[in-house]
C-alpha cells in the first residue's frame, strides 16, 4: 500500500503581514514550521503502517521554497519513508487551484497512491480547499474532515466525518483523498534517533521541468483568485436580555422572546 | 558544521522545545512541590528517545555530539531544570563508558542505554570531594571481585538501573566498576530530601558483597581518579547548559513582569533600577552560555576542556543564584511567593554550587590550571 501525505509549511508566528500589491499573505523572511493539522494526517498514515504486517510506504509531498524541506525532514523523522518537494519560481503566487493542480500532477508522477491524506486546513490561510481540489483533478472520491478512519476492506476506507452539527459515516473506494481533523489522533514526536536517520531517507526535489504541466495553470497567472481586500471583521455588538426570576419564569420569558422574534 | 548536521540540530531542538512546552514544563512546579516526578513521566521521556540523544547510533541512540547534547539540555532546563539534570547524570555516565569501557563492556551496557537510566556514584558519607576518603571496596576473591560499600547523594540514585561506582581496589588505589540493580547484594537506601532540583531523584545505593567479573571493571585498575575527574568534567559542561537554561527562564520572568507592572505611574521598564537588574541577569546568562558552549566545542574537537568546564559551572551556578535573586527583587512580593517559580529556580541553581564539585573546588582547579600554564 502506498500512502502520500500532502503537507504545508506555515509561518511560525501569527504575526503575518499582507502583501500590499497582491493582498496575499506575505511569508517572506518568516521562519516556518509544519502546519500542525498536517501532523495528524502523517500520524494517521504511520498508524496504518504500524498496524499491519503488509508493506505500507508513506511518502510526504509539499510545494514551496527550498526550506520547506525542513518540514519534510520532520515528517520523515516522525516515520515517513520518503519526501517530495515541488519547488520552482513558476509555482510562486499560486492560489489553492493552481497549487492543487501542481500537486495533482506530482501525485500522478509518483503514481499508484492508494490513499492521499491532507490535514483539515493550513493555519495560515485556513481554506481547506487544496485536498478537495486535488481529488477533483485526480477524479478520486474524497472525504473531508475525517475524525476517524479505518481500512474496512481490501480497497476501501470507512471514515467518520465530523461537521459542526452532524456526524456522517462514509465509505470510499481506494484510491481516495481524505482530509483529517485534529480529533483523529495525537501526533507522535520525532525521536532524536529518527531525526538523525531521516537524513538517510530519500528526499526528491522536482522542478517545473520534472513535471508534465500546463504553464497557463501555474503560479499567480494560473490563479483565478483575486484578493481585493483583507480585513479583520468588526466585532458585532449584540444586545443581551437577562432572564430573571425562577427557572420556570425564566423559561417563560425565553419562550415569549423567541415567539416574539418568530423563531419558534 | 555539515548542512545535514545543522539541519538535524535544528530539528532536534525544535522537537525538544515542543516536547518541553507540552510535557516537561507543565510538571516543573508540581515536581518541585511533590519532590518527585509524576507517574509515567520518565517512561514517556524514555519512549520519546531522550535517553539516547548522545548515545552513538551503533548502540541504538541518536549520536548527537557534545555541543548539540548540551544545547538540548539547555532548552529542557528553560522549562524544568530537574529533568535536564536527570539526563545530565545519565549522559555523563554513558560518556565514561564510551571513553574507558572495552568494546565488549560498551556493547553489553550501552545497547540498553536508550531504555535504562545510568548513574555515576562517587560520594560517600566519609568522602565527597576527597575521593581517597571513601570506604567502598572491591576485593579480589578467586576469579571475581566482591564489592561492598554505601554510596550516597547519587544523581538518579534510586531511579537508575545501572551504576558506575568508585571503589578502592587497594588502600591507595581507586577503580570504577559497573553494577546494576538486579545483581544479588544490590539495594537502594535513603532518598535525599533536597531543597532544590526536587524532580531529580538523589539517593543511596547499598552494595553488600556484589560479585562481578573482571569485565565489569571500567578502564584499568587504578583509573578511578581519572575516570571520576572525567565524569566531573563532562557533567560540568552540561550543568553550565542547565544553568543557562535556568537564567533564560529567570530573564523571561523578570522581563515579562517588568513590562506589565507599574511602580506609581511609571512602568518598571522605565526605571534604572530595573534596567540594572535585567542587564545583569542577561550578562550572567550570556557569559555562562559562552563558557559552556566553549567547553563543549573543545570537547567536540578533542581538545582539553577541564578548565573551561569548571568555569562554566563555577561561574554559572553563582550567576544563576544571583540572577534569581535579582528576578525575585523585581517581582518583589510575588517573587517571594511559592506561587511563582522564582524561589524554586534559586533553589535549583543553588544545588549546582555543590554538585559535581563545589565552587570552591572549581576555583582551585581553575587556579591550578592557570599556575601550570
Amino acid at each position: 500500500m502506498k500512502i502520500v501525505v500532502c503537507i504545508k509549511q506555515v509561518p511560525e508566528t501569527n504575526d503575518v503581514t499582507i502583501d500590499p500589491v497582491t493582498h496575499n499573505l506575505d511569508r517572506r523572511g518568516l521562519a516556518g514550521v509544519m502546519n500542525p493539522f498536517d501532523k495528524n494526517a502523517i500520524e494517521l498514515a504511520l498508524h496504518l503502517k504500524d498496524s499491519t504486517s503488509d508493506d505500507v510506504q508513506v511518502a510526504l509531498l509539499t510545494m514551496g521554497p527550498d526550506d520547506y524541506a525542513e518540514s519534510l525532514r520532520e515528517g520523515m523523522a516522525m516515520g515517513a519513508d520518503a519526501g517530495y518537494l515541488l519547488s520552482d519560481r513558476a509555482f510562486a503566487g499560486a492560489d489553492t487551484l493552481a497549487t492543487g493542480y501542481v500537486i495533482a500532477q506530482a501525485l500522478k508522477k509518483i503514481g499508484d497512491a492508494d490513499l492521499i491524506l491532507f490535514g483539515r486546513q493550513a493555519v495560515d490561510a485556513d481554506t481547506g480547499q487544496v485536498g478537495p481540489i486535488v481529488a477533483e483533478f485526480l477524479h478520486q472520491p474524497q472525504i473531508t474532515y475525517a475524525a476517524s478512519l479505518r481500512l474496512s476492506g481490501k480497497n476501501e476506507v470507512t471514515a467518520e466525518r465530523l461537521l459542526e452539527d452532524t456526524k456522517q459515516t462514509l465509505v470510499a473506494q481506494l484510491p481516495a483523498v481524505v482530509s483529517v481533523r485534529s480529533e483523529l489522533n495525537t501526533p507522535r514526536y520525532p525521536t532524536p534517533r529518527n531525526i538523525q536517520l531521516s537524513f538517510e531517507k530519500p528526499l526528491t526535489v522536482w522542478h517545473h521541468d520534472d513535471l508534465d504541466l500546463d504553464d497557463s495553470r501555474l503560479g499567480q497567472a494560473g490563479s483565478p483568485t483575486i484578493v481585493t481586500k483583507v480585513y479583520a471583521p468588526k466585532p458585532v455588538k449584540r444586545e443581551l436580555t437577562p432572564l430573571t426570576g425562577t427557572p420556570s419564569e425564566a423559561a417563560s420569558q425565553l419562550i415569549k422572546a423567541l415567539k416574539g422574534r418568530q423563531l419558534i | 558544521m555539515p548542512a545535514t548536521t545543522a539541519a538535524a540540530e535544528k530539528l532536534l531542538l525544535q522537537m525538544v522545545d515542543d516536547y518541553t512546552a507540552r510535557e516537561i514544563s507543565p510538571e516543573d512546579m508540581p515536581m518541585d512541590a511533590a519532590g518527585d516526578f509524576p507517574a509515567g513521566f520518565m517512561q514517556k521521556l524514555t519512549d520519546t528517545g531522550f535517553l539516547g540523544i548522545m548515545l552513538p547510533q551503533e548502540f541504538g541512540g541518536a549520536g548527537f555530539g557534545p555541543e548539540v547534547t548540551a544545547a538540548a539540555l539547555n532548552h529542557i532546563a528553560r522549562g524544568n531544570a530537574s529533568t535536564a539534570v536527570t539526563l545530565e547524570g545519565h549522559f555523563k555516565t554513558i560518556d565514561q563508558i564510551l571513553k574507558f569501557g572495552t568494546p565488549a563492556l560498551q556493547k553489553q551496557l550501552l545497547s540498553s542505554a536508550n531504555d535504562r537510566i545510568f548513574a555515576f556514584s562517587m560520594t560517600e558519607a566519609s568522602g565527597g570531594s576527597n575521593p581517597m576518603g571513601i570506604s567502598s571496596t572491591a576485593t579480589r576473591e578467586g576469579d571475581h571481585w566482591v564489592i561492598t560499600g554505601d554510596k550516597i547523594m547519587i544523581t538518579n540514585g534510586g531511579l537508575a538501573q545501572v551504576y558506575c561506582v568508585l571503589v578502592k581496589t587497594a588502600p591507595k588505589e581507586l577503580s570504577v566498576f559497573v553494577v546494576d540493580q538486579d545483581m544479588p547484594g544490590f539495594s537502594f537506601g535513603k532518598r535525599e530530601d533536597f531543597i532544590g532540583l526536587r524532580g531529580t531523584p538523589v539517593g543511596e545505593i547499598v552494595m553488600d558483597h556484589i560479585v562481578v567479573d573482571d569485565d565489569h571493571l571500567l578502564g584499568k585498575l587504578g583509573d578511578g581518579g581519572i575516570i571520576g575527574d572525567s565524569a566531573h568534567d563532562d557533567a560540568r559542561i552540561l550543568m553550565g547548559a542547565v544553568l543557562t537554561g535556568i537564567m533564560e527562564h529567570e530573564l523571561k520572568i523578570a522581563t515579562d513582569y517588568a513590562k506589565e507592572r507599574k511602580a506609581g505611574d511609571k512602568p518598571l521598564t522605565e526605571l534604572q533600577v530595573t534596567h540594572r537588574k535585567v542587564a545583569d541577569i542577561a550578562m550572567r546568562k550570556e557569559t555562562t552560555k559562552l563558557l559552556y558552549q566553549r567547553a563543549a566545542q573543545l570537547k567536540a574537537a578533542g581538545q582539553p576542556y577541564s578548565e573551561e568546564a569548571a568555569m562554566a559551572k563555577a561561574h554559572g551556578s553563582r550567576a544563576a543564584v544571583s540572577a534569581g535573586d535579582d528576578t525575585l527583587q523585581i517581582l518583589a512580593g510575588y517573587g517571594y511567593s511559592r506561587e511563582y517559580p522564582v524561589e524554586h529556580l534559586i533553589r535549583d541553581a543553588r544545588a549546582m554550587e555543590i554538585a559535581e564539585g563545589t565552587v570552591e573546588k572549581m576555583r582551585s582547579a581553575i587556579a591550578t590550571a592557570e599556575f601550570n600554564k
